[in-house]
């Protein structure tokens, strides 16, 4: 197939463009009509769709612009609260990975070394009055690092990495 | 603490502000005015589903106005709206059609209305013989006026291959229209 134009087309073009075919059209563009297949075509399509376009849309049953709006409005808030809601749970998720991790942690360091955990539940019914620290004695965590200091420390650790990774999602 | 002390913006109503669309509702009205119609004329036309068009319309103006979009003018946001239109078209091209006649909605099967124009009556039934591509291009070329390059950022086609479909679905098209109406050339 060759694309062949007809050089008199954009004259065509224009003229139907602005609404002004045929009143407007010069006889001798008329007479190359006549003999110009492409241009001929031209017009036929473009008169067509024009018409066309023209009684399909006053024909239009439309929407209320306002009900429109407001439906946008509430789109673009549920996306806002989404885009924010993204990062806390990227955090959420991360703290509670770090959490597990360092639990999982101390039980592995805890048995390397040795624990005595079935000891330590046979001596619970010796004691007279349970105490918070001897729920915590001092062979339980890591030797040399008090359970009161530790804890402490993982927690906020765990804590700022959170706070970390949502800074971060957010501002990706 | 609560979530909504810490993010204020999201619960405040000032989300709202900060994503907020890029028209307010009075110039939003104004541009609908202008443009509901002729979008309205190319969704129904080129889709042949006036149900349809009438849904893909709305949502077409909701994402326009949910798009962080820089003030370009009238023309750029009646050109993106179309963009997105055209897009929701295809997307429904897409969609599994109905398997059985049953499933099939029975406007389908509804004979044209009365009141249907002359133009119509020529124009729609070589429409329908039309490829869906085909009918974007011609409908976007020849009712909406729009030129290669801005049909190319409508349709997301290649800038130098619609010269060459337009081309081709517009003859395709002459051929129906005379074959439907062959005196319509005559009173050219």
């Amino acid at each position: 197939m060759t694309l062949t134009s007809c050089s008199r087309e954009k004259d065509v073009t224009e003229l139907l463009a602005l609404g002004a075919w045929p009143r407007a059209c010069p006889p001798e563009l008329r007479a190359h009509l006549d003999t110009c297949h492409s241009c001929r075509e031209l017009v036929l399509v473009t008169a067509a769709f024009k018409r066309s376009r023209a009684q399909t849309a006053a024909a239009a049953r439309l929407a209320s612009p306002g009900a429109l709006w407001w439906r946008a409005q509430f789109r673009c808030r549920q996306a806002a609260v989404e885009r924010v809601g993204k990062p806390i749970l990227g955090a959420q998720i991360f703290a509670l990975t770090l959490y597990f991790l360092a639990a999982v942690t101390v039980v592995v360091t805890q048995a390397k070394h040795g624990i005595h955990w079935l000891g330590l539940f046979e001596k619970m019914p010796q004691f007279s009055s349970v105490s918070l620290q001897s729920l915590w004695p001092a062979n339980l965590f890591i030797s040399g690092v008090s359970p009161s200091i530790l804890i402490p420390i993982v927690g906020t650790l765990i804590l700022l990495s959170g706070a970390l990774v949502y800074l971060v999602a957010e501002r990706q | 603490m609560t979530w909504e002390s810490i993010l204020p913006n999201v619960f405040t109503g000032d989300a709202s502000r900060a994503a907020a669309p890029p028209m307010d509702s009075d110039a939003f009205a104004g541009f609908y005015e202008r443009s509901a119609r002729s979008l309205w004329a190319y969704l129904v036309r080129v889709s042949g589903d006036p149900a349809l068009a009438d849904d893909l319309m709305q949502e077409s103006y909701v994402r326009l106005l949910c798009a962080s979009l820089p003030d370009h003018g009238e023309v750029a946001a009646r050109r993106y709206l179309f963009r997105i239109a055209t897009n929701l078209l295809r997307d429904n091209w897409r969609r599994p059609r109905p398997a059985s006649l049953e499933e099939i909605p029975e406007e389908f099967f509804a004979a044209p209305a009365s009141g249907e124009s002359d133009a119509q009556a020529i124009l729609g039934p070589a429409l329908a013989l039309m490829r869906p591509r085909d009918r974007q291009l011609l409908w976007l070329a020849y009712a909406e006026g729009y030129s290669h390059r801005e049909i190319a950022e409508v349709t997301g086609l290649a800038g130098a291959g619609i010269r060459l479909l337009l081309f081709r679905a517009r003859r395709k098209i002459a051929v129906l229209l005379r074959a439907r109406n062959p005196k319509g050339e005559k009173d050219l």
